[in-house]
């Protein structure tokens, strides 16, 4: 008998973890990526972003309309001519750990956000003094007025995550090791294994914000699901079958080859992930010949055909990418339509070739760098090397992995001491929405993006956006700026195009942008 | 023998430290930076610079190596570049699922395979010596990741009867784990399979040609007594070298396995870590794979011991 019993309770003390996990409710899903690191100001990874809003909370969230509203902060007070800024904290604001969120830690975590952050660069010169007025408030002095402060306390890239202040005082360029937030899931760390799982709990202590819409990562984040796995799976036919089987939930960034099968199956959803579409572009290297010749890059433009980058990454449908007239984000705020023809007017291959023959070419030799194993980018890449081999080129076209194509994009040597002439990448639409964090509209040289266009008065125009007053300020800013991102042609616009998700038929009311997991739930 | 053993042991050690200078020194010279990968799109130039030294990859590279190396020679493999964990926590997370797949492809393929082999020789020349030796030359020729995605579909899509990926610890029941296992033991097994089918068909055609065996025969030895007692051990040595010589095969077949049924192994560790660049966790597998195959073949040359008693060492 003592026997049995013992056997009972072995196989029950077995059991007990997957017995207790069955009454959770848990949500699989598989991410666009692998998390690697957990700290989101030390890498610019959008996974790791998307960690960042499931354990960290923000002062402030941004709306689908990218506008900032309060998150954290239960309001502010601006005085002094906008010189003086006081933020207040919401009641019941409380770290994974027990301890209650104080205006120090924000203080703290903000201090080294403003190191990594390109808002937070251009903030941190301006500030006069950050401090803590009490544990329930904090204030910023500065120097002139800086207007879009809560746009950047909201930012998505890099966001300005809150953290306990013992973890918020480690080196910006050294990786935190402790996950402890404030945000709606607590990260499990015991059961993180890097390439295969992630493991999220829903934080009970969490108090959403009581007011507002939820929208992008504004509004009450209330989460619905006791458990949030994300499942590593690197091939995509194997997640596409666990998804079919219903092993996973949702798979963030399915292949868009995938898209037609999904569509037919009544148990999955496919979705636009995020509305404004990703961005791709084609960066040229202004520091090296042949490309550091102006006339030259200008004359790349009318052989552009943004159909047949897109069509490349997304397949024929027309529904599935935007062609682009400008240098910003389609339908955010900054978007202009000033010297748009340049890019939307009609093709002209020829005039393409007597303009690159009439800016000297005299067939210097050029590469092309791209990678393999990166979809948009190795299929925009391959459309590019066809482009200027048929522009007759001298083209060097080298095609690596990622991991090498991120170094050899580094190099600032001429192409025959290994350096780089042309390549092509995409971004997320809110890299591209504004000055302040389109990584390729700076012209600061060998300070800025790989490719290193020299442009002063593209600098001063992004300075004079920071001190603009108001949105139409900015917008007139932002059409300058367009006109002369586009007459130096610091990069190509090559199109947007969807990046679409799909889920099982039985989750509702997903938060659009990006992999956002609080308001989910299971019908 | 125990000298034998030890000399043997102490001998793996130039090996593996051959091994770790030539896997060190090719990821010095190989293209790719981990900094600038951790740093991202939006970093500058002197970011990535401060991230590099930050991780120490700014150093000459034999204050690099020694440093590595010192550590190594305390048990400690480093500290993963990204992830911030010891190499040894890696490792220890993912040698489970690995074992688990590599002993179950064992299994199944010696189960299968010398029984297979030694009755294509019984049945030389007959529709089942070409039956199983067709069989041998599709499993050898095929691909593993198609071996996967075609069994994944066939039992997991079309009639769901088994999970699509995963992995589940034995400690969980044997019967979940060897539902997740099956088709990826299966499908690593059929290379390894045809392998040892084959070498074991054409070792014990040679013996069963023998006089001893024949000799065997007209005492009256019965047939399952021929094959398996007088033949089979005397086709051991070869069928033995192969199994150790396979293991490497079966490590790298490993890695595309894991890839395809997602299962979180050493395997898929170790492409993680190539393609991000992260060095520490890189060498780290490596030391321990190129350790666990000169211990396969050690193994092996003490099992010729046991098969053929004429062999002394």
């Amino acid at each position: 008998m003592r026997r049995r019993a013992f056997f009972a309770g072995s196989i029950a003390a077995l059991a007990a973890p997957s017995i207790a996990r069955a009454a959770q409710s848990v949500l699989r899903m598989v991410p666009q990526a692998n998390l690697t690191s957990i700290d989101p100001i030390w890498t610019t990874a959008n996974v790791t972003r998307n960690h960042g809003f499931m354990v960290y909370d923000t002062l402030y969230g941004l709306d689908m309309s990218l506008q900032p509203q309060p998150q954290m902060a239960a309001g502010h007070q601006i005085e002094d001519d906008g010189r003086t800024v006081t933020i207040a904290l919401r009641d019941g604001l409380i770290f994974h750990d027990g301890e209650k969120v104080r205006a120090a830690d924000v203080v703290a975590s903000l201090r080294r956000w403003m190191k990594r952050n390109p808002y937070g660069q251009m903030l941190a010169p301006v500030v006069d003094e950050l401090s803590a007025l009490d544990d329930a408030r904090l204030r910023f002095r500065l120097k002139k007025p800086f207007p879009l402060l809560f746009n950047a306390l909201a930012c998505i890239s890099s966001a300005a995550f809150v953290m306990p202040e013992r973890i918020a005082a480690t080196d910006p360029f050294k990786q935190i090791n402790d996950a402890t937030g404030s945000g709606p899931f607590r990260f499990k760390k015991h059961e993180f294994n890097s390439g295969s799982l992630v493991v999220y709990e829903r934080n009970p202590t969490y108090q959403p914000r009581p007011d507002g819409a939820v929208s992008l990562t504004a509004g009450p984040k209330r989460a619905f699901f006791d458990r949030v796995e994300w499942q590593i799976i690197t091939d995509a036919g194997t997640a596409a079958a666990a998804l079919q089987q219903g092993e996973i939930d949702w798979w963030e960034q399915p292949t868009p080859e995938l898209r037609a099968l999904f569509a037919k199956d009544k148990n999955i959803t496919v979705d636009l992930l995020d509305p404004y579409g990703l961005c791709g572009a084609m960066r040229l290297n202004a520091s090296q010949a042949p490309f550091n010749d102006k006339g030259l890059r200008q004359a790349l433009l009318p052989a552009i055909d943004q159909a047949d980058f897109m069509a490349a990454i997304v397949g024929d449908d027309p529904h599935d990418w935007k062609q682009v007239g400008g240098v910003f984000t389609p339908g955010t705020p900054m978007a202009n339509d000033t010297d748009a023809t340049k890019l939307t007017g009609p093709r002209d291959f020829a005039l393409a070739q007597k303009l690159i023959k009439q800016a000297g070419y005299t067939n210097q030799p050029m590469r092309l760098i791209g990678p393999t194993d990166v979809l948009a980018p190795a299929a925009m890449t391959q459309v590019a090397a066809d482009l200027f081999r048929r522009l007759g080129f001298n083209q060097d076209f080298a095609l690596s992995d990622w991991g090498t194509v991120v170094q050899r994009r580094a190099s600032r040597e001429a192409v025959e001491k290994g350096g780089w002439s042309a390549l092509c990448t995409s971004f997320s639409s809110f890299d591209f929405a504004d000055p302040a964090v389109h990584p390729l509209l700076r012209g600061n040289g060998a300070g800025g993006w790989f490719g290193w266009p020299t442009i002063p008065e593209l600098e001063s125009l992004r300075a004079n956006w920071f001190d603009a007053p108001d949105d139409a300020a900015r917008k007139a800013i932002c059409a300058d700026i367009q006109r002369v991102a586009l007459d130096e042609v610091v990069y190509v616009p090559l199109g947007t195009y969807s990046g679409f998700t799909a889920l099982r038929s039985n989750l509702k009311d997903r938060v659009n942008g990006f992999a956002l997991f609080w308001n989910l739930r299971r019908t | 023998m125990l000298s034998y053993i030890a000399r043997r042991i102490v001998a793996t050690i130039p090996v593996v430290l051959m091994v770790a200078l030539f896997v060190f020194s090719l990821l010095y010279i190989a293209p790719g930076d981990p900094a600038a990968i951790i740093a991202g799109d939006q970093a500058t130039p002197a970011d990535v610079e401060r991230i590099r030294a930050s991780l120490g990859l700014d150093r000459p590279f034999l204050v690099r190596f020694f440093d590595w190396f010192w550590h190594v020679l305390h048990g400690d493999l480093g500290t993963s570049i990204f992830t911030n964990l010891p190499v040894t926590h890696m490792i220890a997370q993912r040698i489970e699922p690995t074992v688990s797949l590599m002993t179950l492809t064992l299994i199944l393929s010696l189960s299968l395979a010398i029984p297979m082999g030694v009755i294509a020789a019984w049945k030389h020349g007959t529709w089942i010596d070409r039956a199983v030796m067709m069989t041998a030359v599709l499993g050898f020729s095929t691909p593993v990741f198609v071996i996967g995605y075609v069994l994944a579909y066939i039992f997991a899509l079309r009639l769901d009867w088994l999970p699509v990926q995963g992995f589940t610890s034995i400690s969980e029941g044997l019967l979940p784990f060897l539902r997740n296992l099956i088709l990826p033991a299966v499908a690593l097994g059929l290379v390894y399979m045809a392998l040892i089918a084959r070498i074991t068909r054409a070792t014990m055609l040679d013996v069963l040609s023998q006089d001893y065996v024949r000799t065997a025969k007209a005492k009256g030895v019965g047939q399952r007594g021929v094959l398996f007692l007088h033949a089979l051990k005397n086709a051991a040595v070869p069928i033995v070298t192969i199994v150790g010589i396979g293991f490497a095969a079966l490590i790298g077949g490993a890695v595309v396995t894991e890839s395809v049924f997602a299962i979180p192994g050493l395997g898929r560790l170790t492409v993680d870590a190539i393609l991000r660049r992260d060095y520490p966790v890189i060498q780290g597998v490596v030391l321990l794979f190129s350790f666990v195959y000169v211990l396969v073949n050690l193994g092996v040359d003490l099992l010729y011991t046991l098969f053929d008693p004429r062999i002394r060492y």
